[in-house]
């Protein structure tokens, strides 16, 4: 009981300091952590708007590419910033307190926070400016978000485990998760995809989330090839992979 | 205060597996402690293996007191962060009452402004002060104190001392210094590392008498 406590005290004390450190030492700070993924958000979605102008579902094509982004996001921002929990606060460990998973958790609250943040501005924005229509379904949206998250997590722990011992292997990641920006369902639905691709599309957990938060948000959507189940595979073999992979590797760093 | 039974610790460096302590038992009293060693021997690996912050290969280790964490330089300070943020966060960490802390803390390191800049900014003698002001200010039963005593001008060290002087009744010291007067200073009993193996001397002079040998 009282470990637990000072857990929880640790990794508190871990979610100020990685919101104080992660923009630097600027004079607005962590606004920047809301601002650029919104200003991305916005950005992408005047882009992609101008390529498609039929619009697959109501409200627009770009309340369907905005929801499809974000729930996108969800997924790779904290993958990201989780990857380098252990590696960029090396110094932080020389606390006994101060575990490394408890930094993987402090990144994975922090950012869980911000997205979730960026995700009401956006669509809010989507429902006043655009006269969008309002969330359909929200269990069902936060399920695959919830999905979406601990499948983040899990990566995210896996690639810091990996990092140990190939600190380039976040390159690698980057390099993965360019183009899985086009084949996971961000700007078009998977019932769009001729059946063929359509059951290669669906090797990707990431387009059962993404089709997943959309089916949610929308009241009529097509989501018979929608599998939450395999998705939740992925989450328990990425935290799996993850926490055991940390356990058995955490003292052979040196 | 501290019991170690057939611990074994070793490194995997390029060249090869690198053995700082093989299987060693060893139970230390409720006393200063001075360790020794040649550079290399092992002398801080050993404090991080009894504060805590690794964990042996094989075997056990004991503690029934607070350690503090190894106090060194800068070693844990981040050095993007100010002092003060710094100080914060251990505050936060070891559940201590922040501003307190804080208050204490800058009036014992006598940073001056800088407490307010990036911990980067420091020298060597004013991250040693903070890290030494900060580690005091935490009542702990047991400090690990690596290489910083003999830090400051004359007066912080006399101030430094008093400080220690004043935690005695309720805590202990053990201490990793090439110099031998802090040693002496500051320390009872004296642990010996070499190959692998410590040695335990009631006395410090014996325990400098072999490190002395060990360099010749």
């Amino acid at each position: 009981m009282k470990q637990l406590r000072t857990q929880f005290r640790v990794v508190f004390a871990l979610v100020l300091r990685e919101a104080r450190v992660r923009h630097g030492r600027t004079r607005i700070g962590y606004l920047w952590a809301i601002i650029e993924p919104v200003l991305l958000t916005t950005i992408l979605t005047v882009l992609f708007t101008q390529f498609r102008t039929d619009s697959p579902m109501e409200g627009g094509f770009a309340l369907f590419f905005a929801t499809g982004v974000l729930a996108f996001q969800a997924y790779r921002n904290p993958s990201q910033y989780v990857s380098g929990a252990f590696d960029q606060n090396q110094q932080l460990f020389n606390y006994p307190l101060v575990k490394p998973m408890d930094a993987a958790y402090a990144r994975m609250l922090l950012d869980v926070a911000t997205n979730l943040f960026v995700m009401f501005l956006v669509l809010s924005f989507q429902v006043i400016v655009f006269d969008a229509p309002l969330p359909a379904d929200v269990p069902r949206m936060s399920l695959a978000l919830f999905l979406l998250f601990a499948m983040s997590f899990g990566a995210g722990t896996s690639l810091a485990v990996l990092r140990r011992f190939w600190p380039s292997m976040i390159n690698v990641y980057l390099v993965i998760m360019g183009p899985a920006f086009f084949v996971s369902c961000v700007f078009f639905s998977l019932d769009s995809v001729p059946t063929f691709y359509r059951e290669i599309l669906a090797i990707n957990p990431l387009v059962h989330g993404v089709e997943g938060f959309r089916a949610g948000y929308y009241s009529i959507y097509p989501d018979s090839d929608l599998n939450m189940l395999y998705l939740f595979g992925w989450v328990v073999v990425l935290n799996c992979f993850g926490l055991v992979g940390e356990w058995l590797t955490r003292f052979k760093n040196i | 205060m501290i019991e170690l039974l057939n611990v074994s610790k070793t490194y995997r460096l390029k060249s090869g597996r690198k053995t700082v302590l093989n299987g060693v038992t060893t139970r230390l009293p409720w006393k200063n402690t001075a360790i020794l060693g040649r550079n290399g021997a092992g002398k801080s690996t050993f404090l991080r293996l009894i504060s805590g912050i690794e964990e042996p290969d094989s075997g056990i280790v004991r503690r029934n007191k607070s350690f503090s964490w190894p106090i060194g330089f800068r070693g844990s300070f981040s050095p993007a962060l100010s002092g003060l943020e710094n100080v914060r966060f251990v505050a936060r960490i070891y559940g201590q009452n922040t501003e307190e802390l804080v208050d204490k803390v800058e009036d014992f390191a006598e940073l001056g402004d800088f407490f307010y800049e990036p911990v980067r900014t420091y020298s060597s003698g004013m991250g040693a002060r903070l890290a030494f002001g900060l580690s005091m200010a935490i009542k702990f039963e047991v400090f690990l104190v690596d290489e910083v005593m003999a830090v400051g001008d004359a007066k912080f060290q006399a101030k430094s001392k008093a400080a220690f002087k004043a935690m005695l009744p309720t805590s202990r010291i053990i201490m990793v210094s090439h110099s031998m007067q802090s040693l002496l200073e500051y320390c009872e009993c004296g642990l010996v590392i070499e190959d692998g193996r410590m040695t335990y001397y009631n006395d410090v002079k014996d325990a400098i008498k072999r490190y002395h040998e060990l360099n010749a």
